[in-house]
């Protein structure tokens, strides 16, 4: 038993490793087309990515920081896939995690850690509460989730905004909110990198949906209406309400990431012009979910991949002096390649079961 | 695909010679059936579940292959690679399930798909023909709006603007209602008239006396009589659809039969189309017995399966089980009051495909304090402590308890799905077509389980479409047609062709 889990994650990790391997090859080929060292760009970005961790911190807590709002979206969009369904909402929720501690700081005025409890219920208060739109519309009306959640991204992203604007813009610096105070922030774990403790609590929270999933009824039943609706009710599951709570559960991980992003890294701790910090964390999440087979252990290496693609970038642009359009096309190339055999399997399964029923004949 | 070969007389416009079909799962479908539809005739197929109607007229319009004999067309030799070849021989297909585009009006579902040179004058062409055969369709309405009847007039109207000499209709009368059926006999004789033929797929034997010339019975993959229509008699055709081989001679087992557990008064449901599928079933259930509910599939036993155990609204009526309502309680209820359900359907109902053996061991008892551990987290240690015993106790041959069921073969997800359902400890188990697909030894095993819960004084409902089965297993038959039971006998009181008619809707 013990050695058929440990072949099934080698066979999975060997999976992730020829598609990145096939993602890495195709970017270099693009780079080397437009005349660039595609060799002394990936050395410069597994450089940046990485470093000498004994002798410089930076370049791996760099990673690590980019990656742990990586692994609360990637973790949100992991469970809603479980339960079965597409929720592009997270990126909504991260949103709205964030304006809760704005609000929190900009209403409390103090500078204690009570904001930061207060500011977190507030975010993750407003996060549930865009879900449980998108819920209701879903299970009542028929509404489909990606319809409603982009919506809802969009009436986050504009009351973010103009919170930003009219609300609590900080004096100093109008393009940005005022900033959580600093006994409301999450303690750094190196001092001098960006890497705090919120880290830790990425962590945390990828072992608990784990256990939840896994270990508990409630998980049990989440993921029996995920694959098979029908079969969920037979089992006598109360499959509308399950699919409320799903919404809601993506909402309080997405949300975390906002609270976390907005009081774990330097140097701003606010949102910024156009939610510039905040932006794209949450379809990050689905290709983080993708190449982690949507799995909330797997979600940890996956963010981690992704955060250290998200650094050593930079150093190509520096060190190999490749052009930035250029970073980002090879970038989506690797993330492209890495979200396929996820992907691949996703539509298998979805294929497979069209094609299951279309065999069956009745005479 | 064509080489030129003389065959039988000049009005034979198609002729099948030894046709067998075995699908690719190993079901052998057809044995060497032999059939032949002259010009301007109306062929009546008949024959119960699994006879083969189907299978045979699929591979006649193109849709299935068969995996040998031949077909002749015209005289010539054919071989179909798709049902587009069939069409263009003139032979097209009305499928039971109707393949239609809800969203698209009726003009545009009867030309989708012709070229743009065909598509000149369509209206027209279409509104002639209508004329000429009295199908009257709405060109303009969207095909969602329209009732079932309506709709199937358009995919023969869709069939006839192709050109069709043939035309096949698979259980067209299924979700008719009286008039329509009417209305539906009434074109096919105007068909006639033109000089088309009709293949007309049944189980009803008064509809199929009533409307065709010639009738071929078809029983488990094999030819049981061709009978012209002069010679036909509801008996004959009861008789030649059953066999005489159907009623086997199995000791059942005696149980005291005690109190009156399950009472169902007056049951009206409804089916997906929105139409009447159970129209006032009544029926009771002792202690200790097996009440077999037959009838060819379609009829409403899939609607009164589902009415009974919470997985459809029942709309009127009431089920009383053990003196208690029960009827439009949710499953997790009925579960707790001793119901247990075996699903017609275990690949998509009974079982989580992608779920392992240890999870699919507690689906639907998966909030059972039994398996509840430290704080109330699921223990694995008891699921998996139970799937064993299931599957030792049952004899369910799985690769690994870890293993998604999927992996497991139809034999052993049955298995399965039946030793979950019986270690519930059910006081009513409901088993719908237990045993389908299933080899000897599995099925022998599935009804000697259910025997077993019979001598122990539970209730047992079996609904099968499989006659061998409702008559070895069952104290009482009720046959269900057309939303209603024909009859409700005791299992001695049965004769082949008596139970052959109430099959066919003919009540004595």
């Amino acid at each position: 038993m013990r050695g058929k889990v440990i072949r099934d994650v080698l066979v999975k990790t060997g999976n992730v490793v020829t598609a990145m391997t096939a993602g890495l090859i195709i970017g270099g080929l693009i780079m080397q087309a437009y005349g660039y060292d595609a060799l002394h760009a990936y050395y410069s970005l597994l450089r940046h990515a990485l470093g000498n961790p004994l002798t410089d911190a930076y370049p791996l807590t760099s990673t690590l920081s980019l990656a742990t709002p990586l692994i609360f979206t990637g973790l949100a969009f992991a469970v809603s896939v479980r339960s079965g369904l597409f929720n592009i909402g997270v990126e909504n929720a991260v949103y709205l995690g964030a304006l809760g501690m704005v609000l929190a700081s900009g209403l409390l005025r103090a500078d204690t850690p009570l904001v930061l409890i207060i500011g977190s219920l507030m975010g993750l208060g407003l996060s549930v509460l865009f879900a449980f739109v998108a819920a209701s519309l879903k299970v009542f009306r028929g509404v489909h989730e990606v319809i409603t959640t982009i919506m809802l991204n969009w009436i986050a992203y504009w009351l973010v905004d103009y919170v930003r604007v009219n609300v609590f813009p900080d004096p100093r610096d109008p393009s940005k909110t005022i900033a959580v105070p600093p006994s409301a922030r999450i303690p750094l774990l190196i001092r001098g990198t960006e890497l705090s403790a919120s880290f830790v609590i990425a962590i945390l929270a990828s072992l608990t949906t784990y256990f939840i999933l896994w270990y508990t009824v409630f998980g049990y039943e989440l993921r029996a209406t995920g694959i098979n609706l029908m079969a969920a009710r037979y089992a006598g599951m109360k499959t509308s309400r399950l699919t409320i709570y799903s919404f809601l559960f993506s909402a309080v991980l997405g949300g975390l990431a906002g609270v976390c992003e907005i009081t774990g890294r330097p140097p701003h701790y606010s949102i910024t012009t156009g939610i510039s910090n905040l932006m794209g964390l949450g379809f990050d999440g689905i290709a983080v979910s993708l190449i982690g087979l949507n799995h909330p252990i797997a979600v940890i290496p996956a963010s981690i991949l992704i955060g250290a693609l998200n650094t050593g970038v930079r150093g190509m642009q520096i060190e190999a002096r490749v052009p930035f359009e250029l970073v980002r096309l090879v970038q989506g190339v690797i993330v492209v390649s890495l979200a396929l055999p996820g992907l691949l399997s996703t539509l298998q399964k979805y294929l497979g079961i069209r094609r299951g029923r279309r065999e069956v004949v009745v005479s | 695909m064509e080489d030129t070969e003389a065959t039988g007389p000049d009005e034979c416009l198609v002729s099948m010679k030894s046709v067998v079909k075995i699908y690719p799962d190993g079901t052998i479908a057809l044995r060497g059936v032999d059939f032949t539809l002259r010009r301007g005739e109306i062929h009546g197929l008949l024959g119960e579940n699994g006879a083969g109607k189907t299978t045979l007229m699929k591979i006649l319009a193109g849709v299935l292959k068969p995996t040998s004999g031949t077909i002749y067309v015209g005289g010539r030799k054919v071989g179909f690679s798709a049902a587009a070849d069939a069409l263009k021989l003139g032979i097209g297909m009305v499928h039971q399930n109707l393949s239609l585009i809800p969203s698209f009006t009726v003009y545009e579902n009867i030309v989708l798909g012709l070229s743009r040179r065909q598509l000149l004058n369509a209206k027209e062409g279409i509104n002639k023909l209508m004329s000429l055969t009295g199908l009257k369709v709405p060109l303009d309405e969207r095909v969602e709006g329209l009732p079932f009847g309506v709709r199937q007039k358009v995919e023969v109207l869709k069939m006839l603007f192709r050109n069709v000499d043939v035309l096949i209709l698979d259980e067209p009368t299924t979700n008719l209602t009286l008039t329509e059926t009417r209305e539906l006999f009434n074109v096919i004789n105007g068909l006639r008239r033109m000089g088309k033929s009709v293949v007309f797929i049944t189980h009803k034997l008064r509809e199929v006396l009533e409307v065709a010339d010639r009738i071929t019975v078809l029983r488990r993959g094999r030819v049981a009589g061709e009978v012209p229509r002069v010679e036909a008699s509801l008996n004959l055709l009861a008789q030649l659809m059953v066999g005489k081989d159907a009623i086997p001679a199995v000791s059942r087992g005696v149980s005291t039969v005690g109190e009156e557990l399950l009472i169902v008064r007056d049951l009206w449901i409804l089916s997906d189309l929105g139409t009447w599928a159970v129209k006032g079933v009544s029926l009771t259930v002792r202690s200790g017995e097996i009440l077999g509910i037959a009838g060819v599939e379609g009829n409403g036993q899939k609607e009164l399966v589902e009415g009974l155990t919470g997985l459809r609204r029942v709309e009127k009526g009431e089920v009383i089980f053990r003196g208690q309502r029960i009827d439009n309680l949710p499953p997790s209820e009925l579960y707790k009051l001793g119901v247990a359900h075996i699903p017609e359907d275990r690949v998509q109902v009974g079982l989580i495909q992608d779920f392992t053996v240890n999870e699919n061991s507690i689906l639907g008892i998966q909030r059972s304090m039994f398996f509840r551990g430290f704080l109330n987290t699921l223990a694995w240690d008891k699921v998996v402590e139970h799937a064993s015993d299931l599957i030792t106790k049952f004899n369910v041959i799985v690769p690994s308890l870890f293993s998604p069921v999927k992996y497991l073969s139809g034999g052993n997800q049955q298995r399965l799905v039946v030793a979950r359902e019986i270690s519930k400890e059910p006081q009513l188990i409901i088993a719908a077509q237990p045993t389908r697909g299933l080899d000897i030894s599995a099925t022998e095993h599935i009804r000697g389980l259910l025997l077993d819960l019979k001598k122990r004084g539970k209730v047992v409902l079996l609904v099968s479409s499989d006659l061998e089965e409702i008559l070895q297993l069952s104290d009482r038959v009720a046959v269900m047609y057309e939303g209603r039971f024909v009859g409700v006998k005791d299992v001695g009181e049965l004769t082949e062709d008596k139970l052959g008619l109430m099959l066919g809707g003919v009540s004595d």
